[in-house]
């Protein structure tokens, strides 16, 4: 049993990036999400109950899941907005959102334990970033958002090099 | 800050009963100087205090930090200056000039000792790093 906690600061990490072998390859593409608050991960199977007349207890059999990412963010004015520098791909360059405005397919990774350490388990996938809605008030005076990957069919897991 | 501040209310004072000392408060023989120099206004310290103010996994939190400070002024209890009112006043409303803040506030309180009552003002300023 190893308990996986986050209290070194570097670990529970979602990276993102243009293509799946930009967060393989390119470490320059790659946006490293900063100061998250928290962040789920939703793996919900879909199921379909039916009842037969020869059975006391209902039946299931399950269909495609829902795979999302939701998280909630501190807004980091170059994070969100991006970077305007066209070399290092489109989610830097555009931010949050701008990837969220133009519809385009990021590639991720959720990192339960440390990115630079070998070994680190992590789920990876592709999706559209959405939901984000930045809101500020004066009891809480730091503009926050949440944001949501809606994940385009599975999670992989896999295993830091 | 507590320059700032300072400069402020010795503006605001200019003209009145009350002098601005630039002196911390502290005891000259066992005499805190407000009581000694009546109508003297002192402004202590500052007193910072930093709470998270937001937590992030990656432990780049977002910090709140408080800063008090405490000023004090004593007069003659029985033959207050007449303009006490609009010093008390002017003293509060200095408050203002310390700007970037999400939470600003100035209060006074009173204590009568002998035949001098001392005001004590809290100034208190919220900011976010």
């Amino acid at each position: 049993m190893a308990v996986i906690n986050v209290s070194a600061g570097s670990q529970a990490v979602l990276q993102l990036a243009p293509s799946a072998d930009d967060l393989a390859n390119v470490a320059a593409n790659v946006m490293t999400v900063p100061q998250m608050q928290d962040i789920t991960i939703n793996n919900s199977t879909g199921v379909f109950r039916f009842k037969t007349l020869d059975n006391t207890a209902e039946s299931a059999v399950t269909t495609p899941a829902t795979n999302q990412l939701s998280l909630n963010v501190v807004v980091d004015e170059t994070t969100f907005f991006g970077s305007g520098n066209a070399d290092v791909g489109a989610v830097i360059e555009t931010g949050l959102f701008g990837v969220s405005s133009s519809k385009t397919k990021v590639f991720f990774r959720a990192y339960f334990s440390d990115p630079d350490t070998s070994g680190s388990k992590y789920l990876e996938g592709s999706g559209f970033i959405s939901g984000l809605s930045p809101t500020v008030n004066m009891d809480a005076p730091v503009w926050i958002s949440p944001v949501t990957i809606e994940v385009d069919g599975d999670f992989a897991e896999g295993e830091e090099a | 800050m507590r320059d700032t501040l300072l400069t402020q209310i010795t503006t605001n004072l200019a003209g009145s009963n009350v002098k601005v000392s630039s002196e911390l408060p502290f005891n000259n023989g066992g005499e805190v100087l407000y009581m000694k120099n009546k109508k003297h206004f002192y402004l202590d310290a500052e007193q910072e205090a930093r709470e998270e103010f937001i937590k992030c996994l990656d432990k780049n939190d977002v910090e709140q930090t408080t800063t008090t400070l405490n000023g004090y002024l004593t007069v003659d209890a029985k033959n207050q200056p007449g303009d006490i009112s609009n010093v008390v006043a002017s003293i509060l409303s200095a408050n203002s000039v310390i700007t970037n803040t999400i939470d600003n506030s100035a209060g006074v309180t009173t204590e009568i000792e002998n035949d001098a009552i001392t005001y004590t003002f809290e100034f208190n300023f919220i900011t976010i790093i």
